[in-house]
């Protein structure tokens, strides 16, 4: 038997709001943190979104005050999200020198970028100011959280489109299986800027009403932000140095559809293997899944792929299945998804608590036998979950998350 | 130009220009631009001849120069004046 991955440490910046706490808050209380788009003037199809909005009291630790001033939105949350994770699993200087840090990231900085451009053109910087374009490498996030926490292991940097951070989260946690690192972080980050939002715009993948996964009249996805992070170490380690598992990584595959730039396999068969793959990496048979933390982004294609997925893994048993969308109240975060979907999922196998499917309101027929959880607050004694995340690209992530090792 | 005005124009620039948390009149006049007072670093450093030499339209040709002109807010102002003949 492999060892077993644990999850020692969770953290979070999202749209309900900065740290675990308030995550676990909006989730439990079903609160949809879509709202107007604010951060930029946009005048497309949908003007909504899951903006993060909170103060980000940023923990600096030795990075020098220049450095912090500087930082981007993303980079931000990253470094508040992986503090927060570092603290809860006590990742502190010792345990440091060997820590490695996984990230997983799409636009980065690129709202920061995009400023630099718009002021170089309205005239009101005569030349590019580097401190506007220190953000746009995607291997700043990375870099950030390492010289702030004190992580000198190896780092490495995904960008995956929407599967970015679980397939970080996946590699952190194979590298701590195979022995390759004592203990890794993974963060997934991403933030808000225009490039994103028109490209969505542009494909019509945008409902202009905050997003419906599931839903009869869904019409696309709603954007949001954030951070999510992760500390995790075999259950050894964990033990070994008295830090208390939160949950485990039990399996995880990655797959390509190798089919089309942006259109899912129309029979989902790259994720069709990526979660019979993550189920057997698991040593976990789909009987034993309690919940499904679905990509459920909303739009027309991925809600109808995905559900024909899981009737293909789970058959009959769906019904009886909870599958619930993240997306419809924290909307979707992209290169963060992944992260924040397992941190979602640590927190429902934890507290027992399932995150609802959000704005809900007529589920579509072809799938009326399906436990979308339409309400929140509902109570379930979880034992494995699964959250799967699928970017664009054709490129298929899942993750098997238990509330114990096994 | 008036010694004092000047002053509070490379401190408004400070500030706007570095995105600085402090508000300008809260700059010492004599305390090195690249002491620890204001938390700058050698990005600031390259930022900072950029914003100088458009706003007053002038060149700091290389370090030498530049640690003299940036020595503090005082010698910012003397090094304007100086470079602008006045």
């Amino acid at each position: 038997m492999p060892p077993a991955v644990v999850v020692t440490g969770i953290g979070a910046v999202t749209a309900l709001g900065e740290g675990v706490g308030a995550l676990a808050a909006g989730l439990a209380a079903g609160r949809c943190a879509i709202g107007p788009l604010t951060l930029f003037p946009y005048a497309g199809h949908a003007a909504i979104a899951a903006e993060v909005r909170a103060s980000m009291s940023s923990p600096s630790g030795p990075l020098p005050r220049a450095t912090v001033r500087r930082l981007s939105r993303p980079d931000r949350f990253a470094l508040v999200a992986a503090a927060e994770a570092c603290g809860a699993a006590g990742l502190g200087p010792d345990l440091g020198r060997d820590a490695a840090v996984y990230v997983g990231i799409t636009t980065g900085g690129m709202l920061e970028t995009e400023e630099a451009y718009r002021r170089r053109r309205a005239g009101e910087d005569d030349r590019f100011r580097l401190s506007r374009l220190l953000g746009t490498p995607l291997a700043t996030a990375g870099a950030v959280v390492s010289q702030a926490l004190g992580l000198y292991g190896r780092r490495e940097t995904f960008s995956t489109a929407c599967s970015s951070s679980a397939l970080a989260v996946a590699m952190a946690a194979d590298a701590v299986r195979r022995g390759v690192v004592p203990i890794a972080l993974a963060v997934g980050t991403d933030g808000l800027c225009r490039l994103t939002y028109a490209g969505f715009d542009a494909l019509q993948a945008l409902d202009p009403e905050p997003c419906r996964p599931f839903d009869r009249d869904r019409r696309g996805l709603s954007l949001g932000e954030g951070a999510a992070a992760l500390v995790l170490e075999t259950a050894a380690h964990a033990r070994a140095r008295g830090a208390r598992p939160q949950a485990a990584v039990l399996g995880w595959a990655a797959t390509s559809d190798a089919h089309h730039v942006t259109a899912p396999h129309p029979e989902g068969a790259g994720a069709l293997a990526a979660l019979g793959a993550a189920l057997a990496d698991a040593r976990v048979g789909p009987d034993a899944v309690d919940y499904v933390n679905a990509h459920g982004s909303g739009t027309r294609q991925n809600d109808a792929v995905e559900v024909g997925v899981l009737r293909r893994v789970f058959g009959r048993r769906l019904g009886h299945l909870p599958v619930s969308s993240a997306k419809s109240q924290l909307g979707h975060c992209l290169g963060a998804a992944g992260a924040v979907e397992a941190v979602v999922t640590v927190l429902a196998l934890r507290e027992g608590l399932l995150p609802p499917t959000l704005n809900l309101q007529h589920p579509d027929p072809a799938w009326d036998d399906l436990d979308l959880v339409p309400a929140a607050g509902r109570r379930a004694s979880l034992g494995v979950a699964v959250s799967s995340s699928y970017g664009f690209g054709g490129h298929n992530v899942s993750l098997v998350l238990g509330r114990e090792a096994r | 130009m008036d010694r004092e005005r000047l002053r509070g124009e490379v401190k408004e620039l400070l500030v706007s220009g570095l995105r600085l948390d402090v508000r300008p009149a809260d700059i010492v006049d004599g305390a090195p631009i690249f002491g620890d007072g204001l938390g700058l670093d050698s990005i600031d450093a390259l930022e900072l001849v950029v914003l100088v030499e458009e706003r007053f339209r002038l060149s700091i040709p290389d370090e030498e120069v530049g640690k003299r002109a940036f020595a503090s807010v005082d010698a910012l102002v003397e090094f304007i004046l100086q470079e602008r003949g006045e």
